[in-house]
């Protein structure tokens, strides 16, 4: 069979990993600082280089399910990649523990015992019920990821390509029902983290906000890798124009995914003009929030949109990693947008729009460090693609056609 | 009274040997040429010298102009000639006119993309000269044939008569107009 060491990871890969661990180990000091001070400010911060990193963990296991579902060269190529960002998700409840801890400084339900709003919630918003849930989805992502990975690896020992092909069709088919139940647990996790900063609003389509968005931070995400590693051994052999193109196509998509959900709760709420809903957007309309909500309108979705409609921006390699890592910019301002707003706790309640905080660009940096170190890590381990993979040389030859 | 020919057609067995054809014939300086296949070769395009498809513009005006006609037909409506107060919102409430207008974008980009590309690609066309070789049926089966037409500045019916048939084809057929 194919040998291993020709498709080995570069060893660029330890020096990023090195120089992101050091990234991630001075922003963890500055932020416990910061936390020491501003406690709240510091949390939320924690929260949202949770979700903007930890999105592309999950996002890379949603990738990798939905690759095994949909085929095609594009998946084959990315399959490694995406793989070493699922297996992020070891960690994820690690990173959680500031959250875990924190939870009476970072959410005002912890505080809104007299509620009767609250109270008709029950033991569902309650500390010990939104922990026991985040511990439930880690170990429901955590088995997605440890069989899926687990079988890919197989793949590698595989002795000859029938039995590749079975830990192939293995995979595929654990991952029909799996993407159902990977939804489910993305949007129950999206509603207890993101959504309940607002305790009293609700939105049916969030969970596929963040579906849509963490993919699309997948995507990004994995472009830029790949843009990187594409001019070194291995992947210089690998990966064509037009596998860029692939990926270009479903950032496009996913783009205009992500502005199809929103515009949707937007028009619904705009429309149903109720006041336990309006509020959301009454607060995120006005003032600084309204020219963020109007940035992201334009370079979230209009830029990316008229720029990815071309066919020739998405077949070379850099342009496109450049441009993913401007929607991976946004999608950062986009979850900031989601999660400063909402009112702080010791304002009992009330929705100033001085939640700015420069505390604000720590926790993400801290989280990313130590994120991408792990990432890294994890893509060092195995192999650039699945070298036994039946597809394997029909997904290359199709990167290099026209 | 002498036939008029409306071009030669080669025949090949293969996919391979069409695209080599081609790519001879291209770099003959050959511009009016067509290629058949049975199935769509990518390599095709490039090895005749097509130049790319102005579609994509044409179907990003359509859009253009579906989104323009979508927020025109309702800032006329709702605005100017017949306003009346919905649900007590503003006359311009830009959130309610973005699906029609979406819409409206979607639907001219698609038919532009549609009838844009019949247009193009000269369809519908009942009749054309290729039917008269009667092995040319066999380009929805298993044969590849290349046409160069006679209005090719560069044709000469002898001398192109005689380079085709040193591209090694099955058979070089004249094709009555």
């Amino acid at each position: 069979m194919t040998n291993l060491e020709n498709y080995q990871a570069p060893d660029e890969i330890n020096r990023w990993r090195t120089l992101a661990l050091g990234i991630g180990g001075i922003g963890l000091i500055i932020w416990a600082v910061g936390c020491y001070f501003d406690s709240q400010n510091a949390l939320r911060s924690w929260l949202l280089g949770f979700i903007f990193w930890g999105g592309i963990g999950v996002g890379g296991l949603g990738v990798l399910i939905l690759q095994y579902l949909t085929g095609g060269a594009w998946g084959v190529v990315i399959r490694r990649t995406v793989e070493a960002a699922s297996r992020t998700l070891l960690i994820l409840p690690i990173l959680f523990i500031p959250l875990a801890v924190g939870v009476t400084h970072l959410y005002e339900w912890t505080h809104l015992e007299n509620d009767p709003i609250i109270q008709g919630r029950g033991w569902y918003l309650t500390v010990g019920g939104w922990i026991a849930r985040a511990v439930v989805y880690f170990i429901l992502w955590g088995v997605m990821a440890y069989l899926l990975n687990k079988w890919s690896a197989n793949q590698d020992k595989a002795a000859d390509m029938e039995e590749s092909a079975k830990w192939l069709g293995t995979a595929t088919a654990f991952s029909g029902p799996t993407m159902v139940a990977f939804a489910l647990v993305v949007t129950f996790a999206a509603v207890d983290w993101v959504m309940t900063l607002e305790p009293h609003w609700f939105s049916t389509i969030w969970g596929m906000l963040f579906i849509a968005g963490w993919g699309l931070s997948c995507f990004c995400f994995v472009v830029a890798i790949l843009a990187l590693l594409s001019d070194k051994a291995p992947m210089n052999r690998v990966l064509g124009k037009r596998h860029f193109h692939d990926l270009g196509k479903l950032m496009l998509a996913l783009v205009m995914v992500w502005a199809y959900f929103n515009f949707s709760q937007y028009l619904i709420i705009w429309s149903g003009n109720i006041p336990e809903e309006t509020g959301w957007y009454l607060t995120r309309t006005k003032g600084v929030w309204g020219v963020i909500g109007l940035l992201l309108i334009l370079f979230h979705f209009a830029f990316p949109f008229l720029i990815l409609l071309q066919q020739d921006f998405k077949r070379k390699a850099k342009l496109l990693a450049g441009m993913g890592v401007f929607i991976l910019v946004m999608r950062l301002v986009d979850m900031f947008y989601l999660i400063a707003p909402s009112p702080l706790i010791e304002h009992g309640g009330g929705h100033e729009a001085s939640h700015f905080s420069w505390l604000y660009l720590v926790g993400p940096i801290a989280v990313g460090g130590l994120w991408l170190a792990f990432f890294f890590y994890q893509l060092k381990q195995r192999p650039m693609v699945p070298i036994n993979d039946p597809f394997l040389e029909n997904a290359i030859k199709h990167g290099k056609g026209h | 009274m002498e036939k008029q020919i409306y071009g030669l057609l080669a025949e090949f067995d293969t996919p391979t040997e069409l695209v080599r054809a081609a790519e001879k014939v291209r770099d003959a300086g050959f511009v009016k040429t067509d290629a058949f296949s049975p199935f769509p070769l990518h390599e095709i395009d490039e090895a005749l010298g097509i130049k790319r498809s102005i579609l994509p513009y044409l179907v990003f005006a359509g859009g253009v102009a579906g989104l323009l006609t979508g927020i025109g037909l309702q800032v006329f409506t709702h605005v100017f000639d017949y306003p009346i107060i919905v649900g007590g919102r503003p006359h311009l409430s830009i959130p309610a006119f973005v699906p029609p207008a979406y819409e409206l974008t979607i639907l001219l980009a698609g038919f532009t993309a549609v009838f844009g590309m019949l247009f193009l690609n000269g369809l519908p066309q009942p009749y054309h000269p290729v039917f008269n070789v009667p092995r040319f049926a066999l380009a929805t089966r298993e044969k590849f044939f290349l046409l160069i037409e006679t209005k090719d500045p560069k044709f000469n019916y002898e001398e192109t008569r005689s380079f085709m048939e040193s591209l090694n084809p099955q058979e070089v057929f004249d094709v009555e107009e």
